[in-house]
């Protein structure tokens, strides 16, 4: 970490996280204690979410976006809130996470396609929505799970997703059939 | 159903569910463990805030850190870490609820009540 004593709070341009910010930058242990009081909580939730039902690694990521942070904060320019750019970073490392976990896959299986539809609708007004989606994705095979995360909850295209593991569209694109057909049948079988 | 339509089945799932989900607390001891971590890194990089500035920009220490300040010792040793030996620290950072009470503790602070 590096220190700044030109940091921007001397120009007063870093809005209302200028202070916490200054100070954390100058080590001062108070400070280091308010940010993560105040932000944890939507770190944790955020990357608790796309790497559920694994609870360690949630914890593993959410120190890495504060480390990281920490390293990063001297070059703070308050372009957006504390929130979001510790958001920002909690994203870019849970798809450096999925990129790693997938690039471990062999996608060499071949292509299929559900032979039924998935019901979804009917259950769009359902208050066990999320419950239900929780539970099908947790019972999926980590692969399939980061692979349908990555594409819909962080809305990451195929050929970008390819890109980042190395893989071909091709490839990445059959094992996103695979898992929506994973998905499918666990969904029907609960 | 094509690829396309499946594709737009899936999103409008994940936003639906997006938009429903809380916000979940993080256990309090990832968040003592945290706070240790970012106070150790901010170490390796020269000496923490000491107390004597902390202190006259109005932020409260709390019981032992006060010992340390009045204590005639120099800058450099009002620096130091001290929540490393304490045994607040310890139980925050392997219990969910801590029996750790007193004022101006920062893992008091980072406790879930």
């Amino acid at each position: 970490m590096q220190t700044s004593e030109n940091h921007p709070r001397v120009q007063n341009d870093l809005g209302p996280d200028s202070e916490l910010v200054w100070a954390i930058v100058q080590r001062d242990r108070k400070a280091t204690a308010d940010f993560v009081a105040a932000h944890t909580d939507a770190v944790y939730a955020y990357v608790l979410r796309r790497v559920a039902p694994r609870n360690e690694v949630a914890e593993d990521l959410t120190q890495e976006v504060f480390l990281n942070a920490l390293e990063s904060l001297p070059q703070f320019k308050g372009d957006s809130s504390l929130r979001s750019w510790l958001m920002g970073i909690a994203r870019h490392k849970v798809q450096d996470y999925y990129r790693d976990r997938l690039r471990e896959v062999a996608l060499d299986q071949p292509e299929v396609e559900p032979a039924v539809e998935i019901p979804f609708e009917e259950w769009m007004n359902e208050q066990r929505l999320e419950q239900k989606v929780k539970s099908t994705l947790s019972s999926l095979p980590d692969a399939y799970r980061y692979a349908l995360l990555w594409r819909y909850w962080e809305k990451c295209s195929a050929a970008e997703m390819a890109t980042r593991t190395g893989k071909s569209e091709k490839a990445v694109e059959r094992m996103l059939a695979r898992a929506r057909e994973q998905f499918r049948r666990r969904w029907l079988d609960e | 159903m094509s690829s396309r339509e499946h594709d737009e089945l899936f999103e409008r799932l994940a936003d639906e569910v997006e938009s429903r989900e809380d916000e979940r607390r993080a256990p309090s001891r990832l968040k003592a463990r945290l706070y240790t971590a970012l106070i150790a890194r901010e170490a390796e990089s020269g000496p923490l805030r000491s107390l004597s500035e902390i202190e006259a920009e109005g932020r409260k220490l709390c019981v032992f850190e006060q010992l340390v300040q009045i204590a005639p010792v120099g800058q450099t040793a009002k620096s130091i870490f001290y929540c490393n030996v304490c045994h607040a620290r310890v139980l925050a950072e392997h219990f969910e609820n801590p029996p750790i009470y007193w004022p101006n503790c920062p893992y008091v602070q980072l406790k879930n009540e």
